[in-house]
Order: C-alpha cells, then sequence, then structure tokens
C-alpha cells in the first residue's frame, strides 16, 4: 500500500449559521491565512439559515419571483463575490467552506473545483448514489439532477467558499430560481434518491473521511472559539438568533 | 501546472507576492497578471476591470479574474490613477490566458513611482514561488 503524505488541517462544524455570519467568519479566516496567523487550512462543515446567494457577475434574471417574495418569507436575496450565479442555501443541505492555501498547496483552480466535485461523488457513492459531472456545467448532479454545487472565491491564494450538497432539504426554494444560471434543470437531494431518512451527521461524518482523502489531509477537529480566536473573529451571534426566532 | 522552469517571466517587469506583474513606461505603468497566475487560475471566463479615472493605492483590490466557478482579486502592484483599461478583455478574457504579458489589464499614471522599489525582479519572484 503506497503512503502518502497527508498534510494537518483543521475542521470545525459552525452547525446551523446565518449566511453573512459564517461570510465574515471566513473571510477574517482569509486573512489570518495568508497572514500566516493561520498556519493551516481550514474545512468548515455547516447549515445555512434559508437564503439566496448571487455570485459575482451574477444578476437579478435568474430569480423568477420577485423578491418581494423573498422578503415576504425572510429570506435574504445576497450577492457575493463568488464564481458561480445564483444558489439556494437552507437547512438540511450541507455546506462545506474550504479556506485553503493554493500558492503552498502548488495546486490550481480547476484542479481544487474538480477535487471537490470528487469529494461530493465519494459521499455520495457511500449511500449508493452514482454521482456525475457534466459537461453542461460544473458542480455534481444524478440523473441529470443536480445535487452538489461548487462555487470559489480567492484572495491573494487562499481560496473560500466552496461546496453544497443536497442531503435532505426541501427543493421547493430552487424552484424559485434558475439554480446556477440553468434553466430546467431539477435539483435533487440524497433522501430523495434513496428513498430513507439521511442524517446530516452522518454526511458530515463521511464527508470528512472524503475529504481527508481526496484532499491528502489530517483534519483535526477545533472549536469555533479556538478558530475565532485565531482569525481575531468576534461573532455576531445576534443574527444567528434573530434567525432563529424568524425561522422557528 | 506547469513547472517553474516552463514559466515565462520577462526580465524587464516588476513582479508582486500576489503575482501581477508592473511595467514602467515614461509616466505611466502597465498592470497584468503572471504567467503563473494564468496557469493556476485555468481558463479565464471574465474581467472585472475598473473605470477610467478610478484611483487606488497600492495593495488594493482593483479588478478580478473569473475562471471555472472561481473569482479571483487583482491587486495594485503601486499606487496611482487608472489611465486606460484593456477593454479587449471585455470580449475576449480569454487572451489572458493566451499571453498574460500582453494582455495588460490597465494602465496608470503612478502616483509616487519609486514605490516600485518595493516590487520584486524576476529573480526574487522566481524565488518566491519556488517557496
Amino acid at each position: 500500500m503506497t503512503r502518502v503524505n497527508k498534510r494537518n488541517a483543521c475542521v470545525t462544524d459552525l452547525n446551523l449559521i446565518d449566511y453573512e455570519e459564517a461570510w465574515k467568519f471566513q473571510s477574517c479566516l482569509v486573512t489570518a491565512r495568508h497572514q500566516g496567523r493561520l498556519p493551516l487550512d481550514v474545512c468548515l462543515l455547516l447549515e445555512h439559515y434559508p437564503v439566496m446567494t448571487l455570485g459575482k457577475r451574477g444578476g437579478r434574471e435568474n430569480l423568477i419571483v420577485p423578491e418581494r417574495f423573498l422578503e415576504n418569507r425572510q429570506i435574504p436575496l445576497i450577492q457575493v463575490e463568488r464564481g458561480g450565479d445564483i444558489t439556494y442555501h437552507g437547512p438540511g443541505q450541507l455546506v462545506v467552506y474550504v479556506i485553503s492555501d493554493l500558492d503552498e498547496q502548488k495546486c490550481d483552480v480547476t484542479t481544487f473545483v474538480s477535487m471537490l466535485e470528487e469529494t461530493v461523488i465519494r459521499t455520495l457513492k457511500n449511500y449508493g448514489v452514482r454521482g456525475d459531472r457534466l459537461p453542461l456545467n460544473r458542480g455534481v448532479f444524478v440523473s441529470g439532477q443536480k445535487i452538489g454545487s461548487v462555487g470559489l472565491a480567492l484572495r491573494k491564494g487562499v481560496t473560500f467558499h466552496g461546496l453544497s450538497l443536497n442531503v435532505n432539504l426541501s427543493l421547493e426554494p430552487f424552484s424559485w430560481i434558475n439554480p446556477c444560471g440553468l434553466k430546467d434543470i431539477r435539483m435533487t437531494t440524497i433522501q430523495n434518491e434513496i428513498k430513507e431518512d439521511v442524517q446530516m451527521a452522518e454526511v458530515k461524518q463521511i464527508i470528512k473521511s472524503h475529504l481527508e482523502d481526496v484532499f491528502s489531509l489530517s483534519l483535526h477537529d477545533k472549536t469555533r472559539d479556538d478558530l475565532e480566536t485565531i482569525a481575531g473573529f468576534s461573532g455576531i451571534k445576534t443574527a444567528s438568533a434573530k434567525n432563529e426566532a424568524a425561522h422557528a | 501546472m506547469k513547472e517553474i522552469n516552463e514559466l515565462i517571466l520577462p526580465n524587464d517587469l516588476f513582479y508582486t507576492e500576489a503575482h501581477e506583474w508592473a511595467k514602467t513606461e515614461k509616466n505611466s505603468v502597465k498592470i497584468g497578471i503572471t504567467d503563473y497566475a494564468q496557469d493556476q487560475l485555468g481558463d479565464i471566463v471574465f474581467v472585472e476591470l475598473p473605470q477610467v479615472g478610478d484611483t487606488f493605492e497600492k495593495g488594493s483590490v482593483f479588478g478580478s479574474l473569473e475562471s471555472v466557478k472561481a473569482v479571483s482579486e487583482i491587486y495594485m502592484p503601486v499606487s496611482g490613477k487608472v489611465t486606460a483599461i484593456n477593454t479587449a478583455l471585455a470580449d475576449s478574457p480569454e487572451l489572458v490566458n493566451q499571453d498574460p504579458y500582453a494582455a495588460w489589464i490597465i494602465e496608470i499614471s503612478p502616483t509616487d513611482l519609486s514605490e516600485t522599489d518595493t516590487l520584486m525582479k524576476k529573480d526574487a519572484y522566481l524565488k518566491q514561488l519556488k517557496g
């Protein structure tokens, strides 16, 4: 058996977190990473409260309901710096953000995106689901329906944002948009595919082992407080508290 | 990715840690991204350009490049005012991949040309790349 040298990296479970709060946290981690205060790459595992996000170039043309419709449901629409078009995040969708110094890894962006897709494909395989790449768009598809998406940003060679994998969420909000700018694309979830209950905690454990294999990492659990101290981030926990009330 | 010895790094340019190049001409500086940066990003599908007349401090973000689902910021090697943008990149962003040194992104009137003293020449940049 070939032994591969694995790099140490941190993994932190942020549980259910407000989008903007996680966004600011990532931003602080990116700064800490390229300034050298954070010596290791970081994987964040989380779910978001319901939110629509638009990539850097995404216009509102792929939102097919009026903005008021989202406001009435207390779903914010946020433009962010990642690549890609509009997407939806919500509870039941696993999001993995990867803060990685690509210069240090001597890795190019195309390979990095492929590795994120590979992580999703291997995770699906654990559930007996075959995930494919399609020439149509990046991401992972099951029988032509999208199950996993990828969107990244880079600041001084450090990546942030990452992948999302539909585990057991309601797909209704995707019908309000053309996900990733694709018309007539249908979305699916692991739970839809296997017709059985799927536990988020279990998917998180599985995806962690595949992140370790695909990216050649040895992941070490860190608490959120540990990372906040390193990143100099003072959490805005009120945002999540507000969301808890809104979506209770 | 290309091996370091395969990278094209002209001698007459200044380089930054974030992989931009700067070329000084009479009273102006042309700015682009290096062969390493274009190779790392892969196929560039969109170049976000500033406007002529915008001013930026050294080190601040003046635009971005989008490749395979990834947006990468680009930074000012030196402070200055944008005097020209390479509008050809709006329709043909792939020019940056084809020849990153011909495909300059912006031209600026520098605030203080001596800021180029803080930039790297080819040898120092190569050393950084070799890490």
